[in-house]
C-alpha cells in the first residue's frame, strides 16, 4: 500500500473500494476524536503570562503580581477553583502561600491607580499586591520568587515563576496631578500678589457689613460708650489650625477699627484669650493710633488677656458686656461653642454687633444674633478691602481664580461622566482621572 | 391686641429660659419612651465594629473636654461597651489636655464592668500633644509619639500592643470631638496618609460640617449629637443616658418651634396691624 | 537683632515649609523617617508651648494684681485655683483615680464647663425667638429648613409625622453637604494661600508683626 495509511492518500485501490475505506476510516475514527477531545482540552497549557514588579511611587517592601486570566471554561467546575499565590526568596526555595482567593476576584480594573502611572487597566488581568506587615517583611533590594497556583484541591495548575525587587522610589507619580496643581495655584497666588504691588485697585466688591463699621464707631462716640472687639479663639500657632486664617483677618480688621476709634476718641477694649494674638494686636493698635495721629490717646491695657479656657474666657467678656455695656461689639475671627453666649449676651445690652467668622458651624448663631455678618470668606475680603494690602489683594483674586478653575472643572468634569455613563464608554472617566486623588 | 402683640415679641427672656427649662426638666421626670429611628450614619459604624475580627485593634480618641462631656461620654460608653462586647482591644488617646481625666475615667469604668484587664484588653496611652504631629507620630511609629502610657507603663512592654507598630497596624479610629483637634485632624493627617478606617462622633452642632467627609466615604460613619449616640444605645438594646436625653430634647425642640411660630405670628400680625393703623 | 528676629525665623520658615511641602509626594524611608523626627519635635515643642501659655496667664494677672485693677480680686481667685490644681495635680502625680486631684477634676472643672455649655440650650431659645423671623425670601427658607430639621430629628417629631425624618436626612445630606462643600473648598483655597505667603515670609503676623 502506497502513500498515507488509512486509504486517505493515493491509492492503488478501486476508487470506490478508496470511498469506503475512507468511510469506514470517518465512522470509526470521528468517535474516538470526541470521546479524546476533553483529554486532550485539559492537558493544553493554561497560560497565565504572570509578572511580578516593585510596586511604583511607594517606600518599598511591596511587590505587584499580574496576570492574564486562564481560560477556566476548559476546567471542570471552574467555580470550584481558587488561586494561591506563593513566594520564595530562592528560585528553587521553600514556598510559603501567601494568600488563596476565588477566581472572580483581584482584577486589574479594581486598582485605584491613575492612567499616567499604571497604563491602561486590563478587565481580562488579575493583580496582587504583597505588602509588607508583620507577619511578612519584604527587604528593599532582595530579590523574591513568585509563583500563581489555579487549584480545585485535586487539580492543580501553576505559573512560570516571576521575580521582582521591592525598591523605594523617591518620588510618587500618582500625585503628579496633586503636585501640579499645587504649583499652579500657589505661582498664581504669588503672581498676583506682585500684580496687586504693581496697581493696588484691584477691584473688590464693598461688604456690606463694613459700612456698618463707621456706624458702629460713630455710635459709640456719640453715647460715650466704648467698644468691644474680639478677635475668637485662633492661637495663630497650631499645624493645621482652621482658625489661622481667620485670626489673622480679624487682627487686620482690627487696624482699621482702631484707627476709626483712634479718630473719633471713642474707648476700645481687646479682651484675648491667646498670648500670641494679644502681643500681634498690642502692636497693630499701637501703629493704628500712631497712623491716626492720636498716639497720646494710646492706652497699653486696650489689649488684656484674660485666659486661655474658652468657657472662662466667655463668662468673663459676658460679665464685661454686662457691666459696661459697650455700644457696638465686633466678633471678628475663629469662634466655637461660646458664639452664641457672647451674641445672645451682647444682643441684650442693646449693642450693635458685627460679626465676622469663617467658622461654619457657627455662622447661623452669628447670623441670628448678630446685626451684621460676615461669612467666611467676606471676612478675609473685608480686611483686605479695608486695608488694600497687595499680599491681602493678591491672594483673594487668586483664590477667586482658583475657585472659578474649580466651578468649570466640576461642571464640565459632571457633563463629561454622565455623558461616559450614557454611553459606556470607561474613557471619559480615565482622563478625569487628573481631578482624582490617589495615594 | 396690637399692643399685645408687641409686649410679647419683646418678652424677657428669662421666661423663655423658664419654659425651657420645664420643657427639659419634665421628661427627665415623666418619659414619654418613644422609639428611636436609627440613622444610616451611624449604622454604618456599628455594622463595621461587627465586622471586625476579635481581638482586632480599635483606637479611640476622646478628642472633648468637659464641655462636650454631654453629648459625647454617652457614645463613648455605647462604643466601648460594644467594642468590648465583640473582644475587641481598645487603645485610648485624646488630643486635649483637659480631657484627659474625663478619657480616663471613662474607659477604666467601662472595662471594669466588663472584666477587661488593662494592659491586655485595653489601654490608655493618655494626651499627645503637638494636635497635627501627634496624629502624624503616631503613624508613623507609636512608640515615639508614646514612650509610655498614662500609667508609666513602658509601650513595648505592653500585650495590648504587640504587633502594633503604628496606626497602620491597627483595624479602626474613632475619633469623638468637639472641636479642633479632632475628626478633621485623625483624617488629614491620620487616614489619607496612614490608610486606616475612620469615624468619627461630635457635637449636634457640629455635625453638619461632617457631612462631606461622610457622603465621600473619608469617615466610615458619624454619631452626630445626643441623637446620635441614643441611636447607637438602641443597636446596643441598652439604654443609657443619651436615650434618656431624648425626650427632653424632643420637648425642648418643639417649644422652640412654636416659640419660632409664635415670634413670627405676633411679627406679622404687627405689621399688619400697624399698616392698618397708620392707614 | 533684626536678623534674629525677622530674618532667621523667616529663612527657617521657608526652608522648612518647602521641604515638608515636598516631603508629602517623596515616599521614601528617608522622607518618612525626616518626618517622624520632626512630628517628634513638635511634640515636644507643643508641650512647652503649654507651659509658656500658664507663665503668660500668670504674669498678666500678677500685673493686675499688683496694680490694683478693677477685678483684681478675681485674679487672686484665678491664682489661688491654679496653684490648687497644679499642687494637687504635682502631689498625685497626675493620677485621677481617688486623688484630690481627680476629686477637683471630677467634681469642679467637669460641673463647671458642662454647665457653660448647656447654657447654650436656653440662648438659643432667647436668640430664636428674638431674632429668628421671616423678614425675606431668604430667611423663610433658613426657618423652614431649621424647623424641619428640628422636627426631624427628635423621637417625638417622628412619632407625630413619620417621614420626617428622611426629610431631615435629605436636608443634612444633599443641600447642607453642598454648601458646606462650598465653603470647605473655598476655606482651603484661602489657608493653601495663606500658607504660601507663610512660607515665603510675605506674611509675618505669627512673627510679630505686619506684613512684608
Amino acid at each position: 500500500m502506497h502513500g498515507s495509511s488509512w486509504g486517505l492518500g493515493t491509492s492503488e485501490g478501486h476508487p470506490e473500494e478508496r470511498g469506503s475505506s475512507f468511510i469506514i476510516f470517518f465512522l470509526l475514527f470521528l468517535p474516538l476524536c470526541f470521546l479524546c477531545l476533553p483529554v486532550v482540552a485539559r492537558e493544553a497549557p493554561l497560560e497565565f503570562n504572570l509578572e511580578a514588579f516593585d510596586m511604583p511611587g511607594d517606600g518599598g517592601g511591596s511587590i505587584g503580581l499580574r496576570w492574564q486570566f486562564p481560560p477556566l471554561a476548559q476546567l471542570d467546575h471552574p467555580s470550584s477553583y481558587v488561586y494561591r499565590i506563593f513566594m520564595s526568596a530562592q528560585q528553587d526555595g521553600e514556598w510559603r502561600q501567601l494568600a488563596e482567593f476565588p477566581t472572580n476576584t483581584y482584577y486589574e480594573s479594581e486598582v485605584s491607580s491613575p492612567w499616567w502611572v499604571w497604563g491602561a487597566k486590563s478587565p481580562a488581568r488579575h493583580f496582587f499586591q504583597i505588602k509588607s506587615n508583620s507577619d511578612l517583611q519584604l527587604a528593599n533590594g532582595k530579590l523574591y520568587f513568585f509563583k500563581v497556583v489555579l487549584t480545585d484541591g485535586q487539580h492543580t495548575v501553576a505559573s512560570v515563576v516571576a521575580s521582582a525587587v521591592p525598591q523605594a522610589n523617591l518620588f510618587n507619580w500618582a500625585k503628579l496631578n496633586n503636585l501640579v496643581f499645587m504649583l499652579a495655584f500657589s505661582a498664581t497666588v504669588l503672581l498676583w500678589i506682585r500684580r496687586a504691588r504693581r496697581n493696588p485697585h484691584i477691584f473688590l466688591r464693598r461688604i456690606p457689613g463694613l459700612d456698618a463699621v463707621e456706624e458702629a464707631v460713630g455710635r459709640a462716640t456719640e453715647m460715650g460708650r466704648p467698644i468691644l472687639y474680639l478677635t475668637g479663639s485662633g492661637e495663630l500657632g497650631g499645624s493645621g489650625d482652621p482658625s489661622n486664617l481667620s485670626t489673622i483677618a480679624a487682627t487686620i480688621i482690627l487696624g482699621e477699627v482702631a484707627k476709626r476709634t483712634a479718630s473719633y476718641g471713642a474707648a476700645l477694649q481687646i479682651p484675648h484669650r491667646a498670648a500670641i494674638v494679644m502681643a500681634i494686636c498690642q502692636e497693630i493698635v499701637k501703629e493704628a493710633y500712631l497712623a491716626a495721629g492720636r498716639p497720646d490717646t494710646y492706652k497699653e491695657d486696650m489689649n488684656f488677656f484674660i485666659t486661655a479656657d474658652q468657657f472662662a474666657y466667655t463668662a468673663a467678656v459676658d460679665g464685661i458686656m454686662l457691666r459696661e455695656r459697650p455700644a457696638a461689639n465686633f466678633f471678628m475671627g475663629y469662634y466655637y461653642a461660646e458664639s452664641l453666649l457672647l451674641a445672645e449676651t451682647g444682643a441684650t445690652t442693646g449693642a450693635i454687633q458685627i460679626a465676622g467668622t469663617d467658622a461654619e458651624h457657627q455662622l447661623p448663631f452669628f447670623i441670628a444674633a448678630c446685626d451684621y455678618t460676615l461669612i467666611g470668606e467676606e471676612l478675609y475680603a473685608a480686611s483686605a478691602y479695608l486695608s488694600r494690602e497687595p499680599t491681602l489683594v493678591g491672594p483673594l483674586r487668586s483664590q477667586d481664580i482658583g475657585k472659578g478653575f474649580l466651578l468649570v472643572a466640576m461642571v464640565l468634569g459632571s457633563l463629561l461622566m454622565t455623558i461616559g455613563e450614557l454611553l459606556g464608554t470607561p474613557v471619559l472617566r480615565t482622563a478625569l482621572e487628573i481631578f482624582s486623588d490617589f495615594k | 391686641m396690637h399692643d399685645l402683640a408687641r409686649r410679647l415679641l419683646g418678652l424677657d427672656r428669662r421666661w423663655i429660659f423658664l419654659v425651657i427649662a420645664f420643657g427639659t426638666v419634665l421628661p427627665l421626670l415623666y418619659p414619654l419612651g418613644l422609639p428611636i429611628r436609627v440613622s444610616p450614619e451611624v449604622r454604618k459604624i456599628y455594622d463595621y465594629i461587627e465586622r471586625l475580627p476579635p481581638g482586632g485593634v480599635l483606637v479611640l480618641s476622646f478628642d472633648f473636654e468637659p464641655a462636650g462631656k454631654p453629648e459625647l461620654f454617652p457614645m463613648a460608653v455605647a462604643l466601648l461597651h460594644h467594642a468590648f462586647q465583640n473582644n475587641l482591644k481598645i487603645v485610648g488617646v485624646t488630643l486635649w489636655p483637659a480631657g484627659t481625666g474625663l478619657a480616663e475615667s471613662i474607659l477604666s469604668q467601662v472595662a471594669q464592668e466588663h472584666g477587661k484587664v488593662r494592659g491586655i484588653d485595653y489601654t490608655f496611652l493618655g494626651y499627645a500633644p503637638g494636635e497635627a504631629n501627634a496624629v502624624i507620630s503616631m503613624g508613623q511609629d507609636l512608640s515615639a509619639a508614646f514612650p509610655a502610657d498614662h500609667y508609666g507603663t513602658k509601650i513595648t512592654d505592653l500585650p495590648i500592643l504587640q504587633g502594633i507598630r503604628s496606626l497602620r497596624d491597627v483595624h479602626y479610629v474613632i475619633s469623638l470631638s468637639v472641636g479642633f483637634p479632632g475628626i478633621d485632624t485623625w483624617y488629614v493627617y491620620g487616614k489619607e496618609k496612614y490608610g486606616f478606617e475612620l469615624g468619627g462622633g461630635c457635637t449636634a452642632v457640629s455635625a453638619p460640617r461632617f457631612y462631606p467627609l461622610l457622603n465621600t466615604g473619608q469617615i466610615n460613619g458619624l454619631i452626630g449629637g445626643l441623637r446620635g449616640a441614643a441611636e447607637y444605645e438602641v443597636l446596643l438594646a441598652r439604654e443609657g443616658k443619651a436615650i434618656a436625653g431624648m425626650d427632653a430634647q424632643s420637648t425642648t425642640h418643639f417649644l422652640i418651634i412654636v416659640l419660632l411660630a409664635l415670634c413670627n405670628f405676633f411679627s406679622v400680625f404687627t405689621r399688619q396691624t400697624g399698616r392698618t393703623r397708620y392707614r | 537683632m533684626v536678623f534674629w528676629k525677622r530674618t532667621l525665623p523667616v529663612a527657617i520658615t521657608f526652608m522648612l515649609g518647602i521641604t515638608f511641602m515636598l516631603q508629602y509626594y517623596v515616599p521614601h524611608p528617608a522622607s518618612e523617617a525626616l518626618l517622624r523626627e520632626v512630628s517628634v519635635w513638635n511634640q515636644i515643642i507643643a508641650g512647652f508651648a503649654v507651659i509658656l501659655g500658664v507663665a503668660s496667664l500668670l504674669q498678666s494677672h500678677a500685673q493686675k494684681i499688683k496694680r490694683k485693677a478693677p477685678g483684681w480680686g478675681y485674679s487672686v481667685v484665678m491664682y489661688a485655683s491654679m496653684c490648687s490644681m497644679l499642687g494637687f495635680g504635682i502631689w498625685s502625680e497626675g493620677k485621677g483615680e481617688g486623688t484630690a486631684f481627680g476629686w477637683l477634676y471630677t467634681y469642679t472643672l467637669v460641673p463647671l464647663q458642662a454647665t457653660m455649655f448647656s447654657l447654650l440650650a436656653f440662648f438659643v431659645a432667647s436668640a430664636a425667638y428674638r431674632a429668628f423671623r421671616a423678614r425675606s425670601p431668604q430667611a423663610t427658607v433658613l426657618l423652614l429648613a431649621a424647623v424641619l430639621v428640628m422636627w426631624g430629628r427628635v423621637p417625638l417629631g417622628e412619632y407625630l409625622l413619620p417621614g420626617i425624618g428622611q426629610v431631615s436626612d435629605w436636608i443634612m445630606n444633599i443641600p447642607n453637604t453642598a454648601a458646606q462643600r462650598g465653603i470647605l473648598i473655598g476655606i482651603s483655597l484661602g489657608a493653601i494661600a495663606t500658607s504660601i505667603k507663610i512660607i515665603c515670609g510675605i506674611e509675618r503676623a505669627h512673627l510679630g508683626g505686619g506684613q512684608e
